[in-house]
Parts: structure tokens; C-alpha cells; sequence
């Protein structure tokens, strides 16, 4: 099991730096779903087994979707974006240095203040079934607040994308 | 089978949430941006996965799920707010873009 | 008929809190003389109720007595076992009953005479309600049984006597007297209130009950403390050295008020409260001498000032003063009934006076300057009469009242073998008999009328009444203890039980005699010097002016306090407003804005609108306060996660 989690955990990480280093999008967006796959994998190791289902179903198979549509649909043709120097260039270095910092700081915390304590017994849990109940009684109230999030988000992107002369 | 311990998941969720925090920073690229966005938002998933594995507690999975559905909200905004930018200006460098300041 | 009156007992105290608050309240739509009625009608249903309750409980043998001290629980004022509990009941004791008496029956004739004394005021309604509050207030302190309501009583009436002195509040001078005396009587009121937090301290509790009934427990030294700061209260109230000066500054407010409050009742409360507290007095010697200096210094003190002043309701004033003087030197040797008859009497006599002398300042006009006074017992005989009995009442002869009381004070003096305090206390009666019969020759006797208002005798019923009623009372006031020489001591026994001095002093008949002779001599020096020989008042006045002026000026005290308190206080009051708010106050604001103005300059810089900055400024931020969290919060969050 350890050396599973090693190779999904290289896969990740792998993918997630060429996710953010490519120029293009659209291979950022292969790196992204290397990226979720190895996740779901590890998900797996957790006994996760309902996620790991909609890690693969929503984010690879919805939201990368709708990314590689915009990208389709916007980029082609158009000037790239990342050439020559940016107005914010100099911040490059301080950025890195910025996000090292805090995963330093945070590897540290995980030491200093981080004891797990030992797991018990895993019936079932992350089984559909058991997920399901819990989504329905448990966190119903949360459940059905998600379900009205996707609604505004939904009229929010039909009123924002479908309107022609909004200036800005 | 050894059982993996949790610290290795969460260093791992880190090293993750970090990239993307990089990465968020270094590109100018809305939509590249937007992918590193949902980076983060994938390590710190994978931390609350670790979490109930480790207590046996389902909680951590609904709100990994939970965070998965805002997630895909917050896309579709993004997402809608780039194509505006795009149809606005052929060039969508964010740097480009300082109508923030108040 | 007994439990009628015994239930009916705090009725006695709310009646005059209820006419204040009607009269306030409905007094507007009302006719003028209904508020006068409401405000004599609840004072007079008072006055009823208290005779009946005093009939009831006074003939009571001791033990009897004893159950009605404490018998009418009103309600908690604060509940909070097992630290602090205060509860309010009615004490019903003889020496309360024998001040309530006073309160309710002289404020009923005060009352009825302000009917005809304050017609022409153009704030006739809002005089009664202020009188109501006084009277409520008053029977507040002497029916409270512990210090805590004691002291809103003590407060009340130092705000009721704030606003009857103010009451002709478009004269300067009488605002500023009315804010002179509520500030004495502030300190007072802190002094109470510092004895108050030292019982508490040392019994844990307020109520007289608790603090009396073991008062040695706590050691002399700390039982004098106590005594002493409550004897700042009582100085304060009464008028005493060195508290004494806004007595004779109230006199700006209507002659009924001083009647009232600054010469029948409230200026008294000190001598109650110092009676009231007498096992505290009885276990601290120390504290008890205290107030048997003062109470002699201020006797002597005021009598001296009394002789030279022009102002008739001045020279009342410091024979006020004096009087009260007597009183506390009384309660301060430890004859407390001594102290509390020469109250009761004082109370006829010098209420009598202010009310005579009212209706001699009413008949010319507002006029109370002496000069301008004389000749005019033909004109006024009803007020010369009266205001001669008064005279002749408060100068201790027989057998008029003062005579009884004074000599009771005396012979209780001279037990206490303090051969200072005594001479000071013959001298100052031979000084009350000269400065009342100066007040007597020179306004009713001597000479042509020397004023130039037209003299008018229409004083109506409602004024002679009660001015007749309190003539006689101070004719016969002393005469119930002609039987038994203890009468009075007698009737308060059930209030002094525990006092280790005989109350009934004993009776001497060479000193009755030689006070007698004192008095008589001042009365003969006053009719040589003001009526026989006007001469020699003139020769007295030029040769000794510099005597006179120091007397006149009141021994220059107002100018001392002036100096010492007021010009640096005032001094300090404007450097504050030109210099320190100027540099320090303002100065520091502006800084702290000029400061607000830069760094919002910084930060403005940085926010230039760009999305990465925020991002790069929301991580560092983000990672700084996760630093903070793990590594700087309460030393390590090792310890906190399980």
C-alpha cells in the first residue's frame, strides 16, 4: 500500500507542476487530469470509494470539460497571453520564495503539533451506502444549501456569459 | 499491508495546495490560474479524506464532497467571467487588468 | 384601633411621596389652591397617622417597644446571600417617632403657612411639591433602619434643600447659595457613605440592627473611624465647624423653607444620626469627644457671629447654627435625650422665630436688613408677641421651653467635666439671650420705622395659625417634664437602653440658676445697649471694629475657603481649558490623525488593483498567521491537539 501511495503521490505532484507550468492550456489541462486521477487512486487507499467515483465523474468529467470548452472556444485565434514580460514580473521571485515559506511553515506545524492517533475499525465507511445516508440525514441541511449554491451559480454564469455589452 | 500514516497524506496535501499557491501566483494566464485554483482546492480535499479515514468518520468525506460541488460552482462562474474578459479584450493577461483598485 | 394605626405605619412615609408626585404630575390642571391643599393633606394625614402610631407604641413597656423597631419589611434593596443583603424596613422606635413627630407636625404648620406666605409666587404648585419631597425624604432618614437608606434619605433632602433655596431661581445669589449647600452636604453624604463601606467591611452588613448590636467586636480604633467619618456626615448636615458656611447663604431661600429645613428638621439630622449611632459613640471615646468639641466650638462660634449680623434670617441662621451646636455637644457627651428634647423644643422656638420674622419681612416687602426695620411692634403686634415668645423660648427662661431643654444640655455638659466645652457652652447662652433681644429692640422696639416700604399687616389665617399654635408649643413644649424631671428620658428609654450614661442628668440647681442670671444679663446688655442707651452700641461698634468686622465676615471663613479651595481649583480649571487641553487634548487627536493619514498612504500604495498582488499579499498574510497560530500561540500548539 505504501508503494502506491508513493507513485500517486509522484504522479501528482508531477502532474500538478506541469499543470502549472505549461504555456498552453490545454496541456495544463491533461496535467490536471493526471492530477485528479492520482487523487482519486489515493482517495481509494482512504476507503473513500464515492468520491473517488466523483472525483473522476464531476471534475474530470464536468468541470475539465467546461475548461477545455472555453478554452476551445476563446483561445483559438486569439494572440498568446504569457509572452514577453508582465507588468508584475518582479514578483515572480517573491511569490516562489512566498509559497515555499508556507509549505516550510506548514511541513513544521504538521511535525510540532500533529500526533494522528490510530484508526479503528473501518466497516464500511466511504461505501455509497453509508455516504448516501450520512448526505441525507446527518448533513441534509448542508445538502440541500449546495443545491441552491449550483442554482445561483447556474443563473449567475447565464446571466453574466449570455449578455453581449456588458462594459467594464 | 502497512498502513500509510497520515502524515504523509497531509504532506503531501501541502506540497499540492503549495503548487497550486505557486502557481497561482506566477501566471498571468486567467485560465491556467483557474486550474491552479482547483489544485488547491484538490489538496485540501485530500486532507479531509485523510482525516475521516483516520477518525473513522464520515463527516470528513461529505465535506470533501461538499467542496467538490462548490468547487465546480465556482468554476462555472470563473469560467463565465473569463469568457467576458476574452469577448472584452482580445488579450486576457490579468496583469493587464487593474480596475480592482478601489 | 392599635393595628389600624401599627399597619397603617408606612402610610405615614408615602403619604408625602405621593402628594410630591401628584402635585408634580397633575398640579398644572389643577387650581392653584388645590396643590396647596394635597400638599397640607398629606403632611397632615402624616402627622395623624404618626400621633396615633407614637400613642400606641410609646406607652408600650420596654420589651414591647422593643418588637416594633424593625416591624414593617418594605423590601430588599439588594439580595445577594450570603454576602450582601439590605433590606428596608421601618423602624418605629421612640426616637424615631419623636423626630417624625416634628417632621410631619411642624411641616404641617410650616405647609399651611406657606399657603399665605408664598401666594404671590409665580411657582406657588411647584413650592408644594418640593415641600412634599422634603417631608417624604426627611421621614425616609429617621424611619430607615439601616445606613443604606439612611443615606438616600440624608441625599434627598440635601437635593430638596438645593431646590427650595434655588427656588427663586432668577436670582443669581440664591443659585449660587442653593449649589453652595448641595456641595457641603455632598461631602457629608461621601463621609456617610466612607463609614458605610468601613461597616461593611468590618460587620459585613449596613443595617442598624447588625452594626449596634455588638459595635465593641471590632476593635476602638476602627469603631472611631466610623464614628468620625459619619460625624463628617453629621457636620456637614447640621451646619457645624468647619462645614458651617452655607447655612447662612440658604437663608436666600422663602422664609418657610428655612423655617422647615434649615432650622426645624434637616439641619437637625445630624444630631439623629449621631443619637441613632450612639452605641458607636458609647464604645469609641475618641469619636464621642470629637463631636463634643465641635458641637461646643460651633455653640460659642456662631453665637459670636450671631451678635453683630444685620440680616434678621442671618442672625436666625447662626442661632440656628449655635442651637444645633448645643445638640451635638449633648448626643456627643452621651445624653442623647437631652440632645433629642432640645431638638424638640428648638424645633417650636425657632420655627416660631423664622415664621414671625417672615411675617414681619412679608409685611414690609421682602425687607430683612434690622436697619431698616424698628418701631414696629405697634404695627405688627401679632408678629412682635409672637416672635418676644420665641426670643424669650430660645434665651432659656422659665418657664418657657428653651428654659427645660438648655438646662438638661448643661447639666448633662457638666457631668462630662470638660471645663472648656462648658464655659464655652455659658458663654454661648448668655450670647443667645443678648443677639435675640438686639434682633427684638431693634426691629419691634426702638425707634421711628427706619425703612421706606409701606408697612402692611395683612397677613391672612393661614400665616397667624400656625405661628399662634407654635407660640404656644414653645410656652408649653418643656413643661411636661415639670412633673418628673426624667420625663423625657423616660419617654426615649427604649431607644437609649444600652447608652452606660443615666439620660436624666442630674439636676443642679445652682447651675439652672446662674444660666438663668446669664440670660437675663444678655437681655439687659441688648435693652442698655439698643434701647436704653443707643450710645453705647456706637461706642462698642467704634472701638472694637475690628472685632466687628472679623465677627461680621463670619471670622472670615468663606475667605479662607475661598482661597484654599476655590482660587486653586479654579486656577487649575483654567490652565487646564489654556494649556493642557490646548497642547495635551487637542494636540494628541490631530497627531493620531496625521498618523491614520500616512499609513493609510502606505497601504493605499499597495493596493494598485492587480489580482496577483492580492494573491501574493493574501499568502503571505495567510502563512504569516499560520506561523503565528502554530509556532507563537500560547507557546506551542504541541500541547493543544490531542
Amino acid at each position: 500500500m505504501i508503494v502506491l501511495f508513493w507513485a500517486c503521490a509522484l504522479v501528482a505532484i508531477a502532474s500538478g507542476i506541469w499543470t502549472i507550468a505549461s504555456r498552453q492550456p490545454v496541456h495544463s489541462v491533461v496535467g490536471l487530469i493526471v492530477n485528479f486521477a492520482a487523487l482519486a487512486i489515493l482517495f481509494l487507499t482512504l476507503s473513500a470509494d464515492f468520491l473517488a467515483m466523483m472525483q473522476i465523474l464531476i471534475y474530470a468529467g464536468a468541470i475539465l470539460v467546461l475548461f477545455l470548452f472555453v478554452i476551445a472556444l476563446l483561445t483559438i485565434g486569439s494572440a498568446p497571453i504569457e509572452t514577453g514580460r508582465g507588468r508584475l514580473a518582479f514578483q515572480a521571485a517573491p511569490s516562489v520564495a512566498a509559497g515555499i515559506a508556507a509549505l516550510v511553515i506548514m511541513g513544521a506545524g504538521l511535525r510540532v503539533a500533529w500526533s494522528p492517533t490510530a484508526a479503528g475499525p473501518l466497516n464500511d465507511l466511504g461505501s455509497v451506502a453509508n455516504f448516501g445516508q450520512q448526505l441525507l440525514t446527518t448533513h441534509v441541511f448542508a445538502f440541500e444549501a449546495t443545491a441552491f449554491i449550483l442554482l445561483i451559480a447556474i443563473v449567475g454564469v447565464v446571466m453574466m456569459a449570455g449578455r453581449k455589452e456588458l462594459r467594464f | 499491508m502497512p498502513q500509510v500514516p497520515l502524515n504523509l497524506y497531509l504532506e503531501l496535501s501541502a506540497v499540492l495546495f503549495i503548487i497550486g499557491v505557486i502557481g497561482f501566483l506566477l501566471r498571468r494566464n486567467p485560465i491556467t490560474m483557474l486550474m491552479a485554483i482547483e489544485l488547491m482546492w484538490n489538496a485540501g480535499n485530500l486532507a479531509f479524506v485523510a482525516f475521516a479515514r483516520n477518525y473513522i468518520d464520515m463527516s470528513g468525506q461529505v465535506f470533501a464532497f461538499f467542496v467538490i460541488t462548490v468547487a465546480a460552482a465556482e468554476a462555472a462562474i470563473a469560467l463565465a467571467i473569463v469568457v467576458m474578459v476574452f469577448r472584452r479584450r482580445e488579450n486576457a493577461d490579468v496583469d493587464d487588468i487593474s480596475i480592482m483598485r478601489g | 384601633m392599635a393595628n389600624f394605626f401599627l399597619s397603617a405605619a408606612p402610610l405615614i412615609l408615602f403619604f408625602p411621596l405621593i402628594g410630591a408626585a401628584t402635585i408634580a404630575l397633575f398640579g398644572p390642571y389643577v387650581h392653584r389652591s388645590a396643590s396647596a391643599f394635597i400638599g397640607c393633606l398629606s403632611v397632615g394625614l402624616s402627622f395623624l397617622l404618626t400621633v396615633g402610631v407614637a400613642f400606641v407604641i410609646l406607652p408600650l413597656p420596654l420589651a414591647q417597644q422593643a418588637q416594633f423597631d424593625h416591624s414593617h419589611f418594605v423590601g430588599y434593596w439588594a439580595h445577594i446571600p450570603p454576602y450582601l443583603i439590605i433590606s428596608f424596613r421601618l423602624l418605629l422606635d421612640p426616637l424615631a417617632l419623636l423626630w417624625m413627630l416634628i417632621i410631619t407636625g411642624v411641616g404641617l404648620l410650616i405647609h399651611v403657612y406657606s399657603v399665605g406666605y408664598m401666594a404671590e409666587s409665580k411657582n406657588y404648585r411647584t413650592f408644594f411639591s418640593y415641600m412634599n419631597l422634603f417631608v417624604f425624604m426627611m421621614l425616609l432618614l429617621v424611619m430607615s433602619d439601616n445606613f443604606l437608606w439612611l443615606l438616600v434619605g440624608w441625599g434627598g433632602v440635601g437635593l430638596a434643600s438645593y431646590l427650595l433655596i434655588g427656588f427663586d431661581y432668577e436670582r443669581p445669589i440664591a443659585v449660587l447659595a442653593a449649589r453652595k449647600a448641595l456641595i457641603m452636604n455632598v461631602i457629608g453624604d461621601v463621609g456617610i457613605m466612607i463609614a458605610m463601606f468601613l461597616m461593611y467591611a468590618h460587620f459585613g452588613s449596613v443595617s442598624f440592627q447588625n452594626v449596634f448590636n455588638n459595635p465593641a467586636q471590632i476593635g476602638t480604633s476602627a469603631l472611631s473611624w466610623i464614628g468620625i467619618w459619619l460625624l463628617v456626615g453629621a457636620v456637614a448636615k447640621s451646619a457645624q465647624l468647619p462645614l458651617q458656611t452655607w447655612l447662612p447663604d440658604a437663608m436666600e431661600g422663602p422664609t418657610p423653607v428655612s423655617a422647615l429645613i434649615h432650622a426645624a428638621t434637616m439641619v437637625t439630622a445630624g444630631v439623629y444620626l449621631i443619637a441613632r449611632a450612639h452605641p458607636i459613640y458609647d464604645n469609641a471615646p475618641l469619636a464621642a469627644e470629637i463631636v463634643a468639641i465641635v458641637g461646643g466650638v460651633t455653640a460659642i462660634f456662631a453665637a459670636t457671629i450671631g451678635c453683630v449680623q444685620y440680616d434678621i434670617k442671618r442672625v436666625l441662621a447662626y442661632s440656628t447654627m449655635s442651637q444645633i451646636g448645643y445638640m451635638i455637644l449633648a448626643v456627643g457627651v452621651g445624653a442623647y435625650a437631652a440632645g433629642a428634647f432640645h431638638f424638640m423644643t428648638h424645633a417650636f422656638f425657632k420655627a416660631l422665630l423664622f415664621m414671625a420674622a417672615g411675617l414681619v419681612i412679608h409685611a414690609i416687602g421682602g425687607e430683612q436688613d434690622i436697619r431698616k426695620m424698628g418701631g414696629l411692634a405697634s404695627k405688627l403686634p401679632f408678629a412682635f408677641w409672637t416672635f418676644l415668645i420665641g426670643a424669650i423660648a430660645i434665651s432659656g427662661i422659665f418657664p418657657f421651653a428653651g428654659f427645660f431643654s438648655k438646662d438638661d444640655v448643661l447639666d448633662a455638659v457638666l457631668t462630662f467635666h470638660h471645663p472648656v466645652l462648658f464655659v464655652c457652652v455659658l458663654v454661648a447662652a448668655g450670647l443667645t439671650a443678648f443677639y435675640m433681644f438686639r434682633l427684638v429692640f431693634l426691629t419691634f422696639l426702638t425707634g421711628p420705622y427706619r425703612g421706606t416700604h409701606e408697612v402692611h399687616a395683612d397677613a391672612d389665617r393661614t400665616m397667624t395659625v400656625p405661628v399662634a399654635i407654635l407660640a404656644v408649643l414653645s410656652v408649653v413644649g418643656g413643661w411636661f417634664v415639670l412633673p418628673h424631671h426624667d420625663a423625657i428620658a423616660a419617654m426615649l428609654r427604649g431607644s437609649f437602653s444600652d447608652a452606660p450614661l443615666p439620660q436624666a442628668a442630674e439636676f443642679n440647681v445652682g447651675l439652672t440658676f446662674g444660666v438663668l442670671a446669664l440670660a437675663l444679663a444678655g437681655i439687659a446688655f441688648a435693652w442698655a445697649a439698643y434701647q436704653w442707651r443707643p450710645q453705647i452700641a456706637t461706642a462698642l461698634h467704634r472701638s472694637l471694629s475690628g472685632l466687628h468686622d472679623l465677627l461680621f465676615n463670619a471670622y472670615y471663613v468663606d475667605v479662607l475657603y475661598d482661597w484654599l479651595f476655590q482660587r486653586p481649583t479654579y486656577a487649575l480649571a483654567l490652565w487646564l481649558r489654556d494649556t493642557f487641553e490646548v497642547d495635551a487634548i487637542t494636540a494628541l487627536p490631530a497627531a493620531g490623525v496625521r498618523l491614520g493619514a500616512a499609513l493609510g498612504e502606505l497601504a493605499n500604495r499597495w493596493e494598485t488593483g492587480y489580482l496577483r498582488r492580492y494573491g501574493l499579499t493574501f499568502v503571505v498574510g495567510a502563512a504569516l498567521l499560520l506561523f503565528l497560530y502554530l509556532f507563537l500561540s500560547h507557546g506551542s500548539a504541541a500541547g493543544a491537539a490531542p
